[in-house]
């Protein structure tokens, strides 16, 4: 290396600090890309997309809305388990002079039909491909059950349906056909095999707005968020600055505080559940024996109680970790502060509002930023301790939003709900990024 | 602020941490009751008379909580390493190098580690869906990004931030190359903070639960803090297994709580404060 260095080493230092700084950029833009391009794969896109499918009626148990689809669709695979059996059907009648002249007509509206949908090649294709198949008995693969045809071509298709559907119909209760009944079973069938986009705008959004249960639930969340951090930020102010002093076993007190935030909440929730147990939890016996509640099961299985519970757990689980990060502003006020303060003769209280709110302004604004966050999608601790209940009165609009996708397999409303968490989301972080202004980016700078 | 404590301080201290630590003490004292025990007046007896280890049997012999266990740690330790991984470079960038529009990536990894989990599980449900990775250890690693890698980036630019920079700048004066200075130089100074990130990843991933509730429904994929909550049955919740399984779960976090406590109090409290 030395070697090669040593005649050019006069030039090379002069250029030196321009070719760094653009290598800089090269190197650091590289070193940035993964983690860039796996954040907007899969947190950002997510989002988008998420947005995207609450404009859809998505019902992913249905089969022709389990995709999001802007466009007519017929279902292929439907179309000829039945349509070639209805013609066949109307021929035998027409060939043994049953109603033949208004058969005849239905016929060749039918076919008419059926060439229609058969229009483009590859539907053509498709078409063949699917008829070959349902000959032999074999499986349609998923993704050529479906072809798409204009918006004319579906509607028109839907309406000359439905109307020789009633034709039939009519033809059948007159009482001369011998397959009436047949004919009219396969005829219904054909008017649901076209399939509507289901793209539903703002429907969502209007339907949630005027929906109660979204309304109760995003209420649960703000009274679950309003007071438990409230509570937490209360207790662990206090306990900062109780603890914010030289005694013996500060790590054990440490190490202890950090067990519950440590906890899975999950574990935490079912925990609780156990201690406040209507029948054998040693918590809502305590409780009841202070006077808190009339009677033990009423923690669980009333309205207020129920909310009390599951914010009393959360208050558990989450002020020691308030504590600690408000213990750790409190670390970087110096003493000379207090002391100097103490002589001008400043009282206990004087020397709090004066001294220690106004530096532990940016730790607390971060803390409760944090906090506030994590309360409002708040899951799992309601979703094991009371399940939402007793009858959603702890429902908050994270679960409200689960509750949807997963158990009644709606992912339009979801997504829908879930566009709404996440713009409170981004409103609360706003109001709270405005109050710190730019200190949150700078304070990760270290200076 | 160096005032001496007084006896009061300890006796409070020491009702402060009872309380902080009693459902755990509880659930303790309760996983090694029999089964009578549990219920009725002697219910509220904090201590049994006949110990049993009956429930931690059941436990590990009733329900597949050691594959609950090892799918948790596989799942868990594969997303710290590649996570950390990924964001050291990110932020090993952000911190030490200078480029354009470092801001605004720092602006972009804080907003999304903000998002709510629930704006993002729709559509990456489908996606996993299609891809027929819902029950399988991919199947949540992925998502887990969306959590992990924002916090880890966040927590090493500012480790990364904290080593001098005149080291770096006399690596490269004697002619080292960039990726020797990041090797020689400043990782084994990051250590330290790349250590501590990794614990709180680590328990980010194992207590994560939406995602591992939604996406891995079959028992032989399910992590612990899912397995554990869908112990409850229908009609009867099996409190006596519910408590030992808390205990199994919970001494492990104990300890590395004591082991690790210092680290993860500067990885909890850095950018949060001002220094």
């Amino acid at each position: 290396m030395q070697t090669e260095i040593d005649p050019k080493e006069p030039i090379k230092v002069e250029k030196r600090p321009k070719k760094k700084k653009k290598n800089d950029s090269v190197v650091g833009y590289l070193l940035v890309a993964p983690a860039l391009i796996l954040i907007l794969a899969i947190s950002i896109w997510p989002v988008i997309q998420s947005f995207y499918f609450s404009l859809f009626d998505l019902q992913l148990n249905e089969p022709t809305k389990s995709e999001v689809h802007l466009d007519y669709q017929i279902d292929l695979d439907r179309y000829l388990q039945n349509f070639p059996f209805l013609v066949g059907a109307i021929d035998s009648e027409i060939d043994k002079g049953n109603s033949s002249e208004e058969l005849t007509t239905i016929k060749s509206t039918l076919e008419n039909l059926d060439e229609g949908i058969k229009e483009k090649p590859e539907a053509q294709e498709n078409y063949d491909t699917i008829n070959a198949k349902l000959d032999n008995f074999e499986n349609i693969p998923a993704d050529m059950k479906y072809i798409e045809i204009e918006e004319d071509v579906a509607q028109e298709f839907t309406t000359s349906v439905k109307e020789i559907n009633a034709d039939l119909r009519t033809i059948n209760e007159n009482g001369n056909l011998e397959q009436g009944d047949k004919i009219v079973g396969l005829s219904s069938a054909l008017t649901e095999i076209v399939v509507e986009p289901n793209f539903v705008g703002f429907e969502h959004y209007k339907e949630n707005l005027t929906d109660q249960r979204m309304w109760r639930s995003l209420w649960n969340t703000s009274v679950f968020t309003f007071i438990s951090v409230l509570a937490e930020l209360i207790l662990g102010l206090a306990i900062a600055l109780l603890i914010n002093k030289a005694f013996l076993g500060r790590g054990l007190i440490r190490a202890s505080i950090l067990i519950p935030w440590a906890i899975p909440t999950a574990v935490a929730a079912l925990m609780w559940k156990f201690l406040y147990d209507g029948q054998n939890g040693i918590v809502a016996k305590l409780f009841e024996d202070v006077g808190l509640v009339d009677r033990m099961a009423m923690l669980l299985t009333t309205d207020t109680g129920a909310m009390f519970s599951v914010i009393f757990a959360d208050v558990w689980k989450t002020t020691p970790y308030m504590a600690l990060l408000l213990l750790a502003g409190l670390q970087t006020i110096s003493g000379s502060l207090y002391e100097a303060a103490s002589i001008d003769g400043a009282n206990k209280w004087k020397q709090f509002v004066t001294i220690t709110l106004p530096l532990l302004k940016s730790s607390l604004l971060v803390a409760l930023l944090f906090r506030t966050l994590d309360a409002f999608r708040v899951f799992d601790l309601i979703y094991v301790l009371t399940g939402g209940g007793p009858a959603n009165s702890t429902e908050t609009i994270s679960m409200y939003a689960y509750t949807l996708m997963f158990k009644q397999t709606n992912f339009g409303e979801g997504s829908a709900i879930s566009v709404v968490v996440f713009i409170c989301v981004a409103i609360i972080s706003g109001i709270f990024i405005k109050l710190l202004g730019s200190d949150l980016i700078k304070d990760g700078s270290g200076k | 602020m160096n005032k001496k404590a007084g006896p009061m301080f300890y006796v409070f201290l020491v009702v402060f941490v009872f309380l902080v630590m009693f459902p755990f003490l509880w659930m303790l004292a309760s996983s090694i009751k029999p089964l009578s025990e549990l219920f009725g007046d002697r219910a509220f007896n904090p201590f049994t008379s006949n110990p049993t280890l009956q429930n931690y049997v059941s436990v590990f012999v009733d329900y597949p909580f050691m594959r609950y266990l090892w799918n948790s740690t596989v799942v868990a330790t594969i997303t710290t390493v590649y996570t950390v991984l990924v964001a050291s470079f990110a932020a090993y960038a952000i911190a030490r190098l200078n480029f354009k529009g470092k801001p605004i990536i720092l602006g972009v990894v804080l907003s999304v580690s903000m998002f709510p989990q629930v704006a993002t599980i729709s559509p990456i449900y489908i996606f996993l869906k299609n891809l027929g990775l819902t029950n399988s250890y991919l199947g949540l690693i992925i998502p887990y990004t969306t959590i992990t890698l924002p916090l880890s980036i966040w927590l090493l630019v500012t480790f990364f931030r904290k080593i001098p920079f005149d080291l770096e700048e006399a690596a490269r004066i004697d002619g080292a190359s960039l990726w020797q200075t990041y090797w020689k130089v400043i990782m084994p100074l990051a250590v330290p903070g790349i250590f501590t990130t990794a614990i709180l990843v680590f328990i980010a991933a194992w207590n994560e639960f939406l995602f591992a509730l939604t996406i891995n429904t079959a028992d032989k994929f399910k992590t612990v803090p899912v397995g554990i909550a869908l112990f409850q049955g229908q009609y009867t919740i099996p409190w006596g297994e519910i408590s030992a399984a808390t205990v199994v779960v919970t001494v492990p976090l104990v300890i590395m709580v004591l082991i690790f406590q210092r680290r993860i109090v500067s990885g909890l409290t850095s950018g949060s404060v001002k220094e």
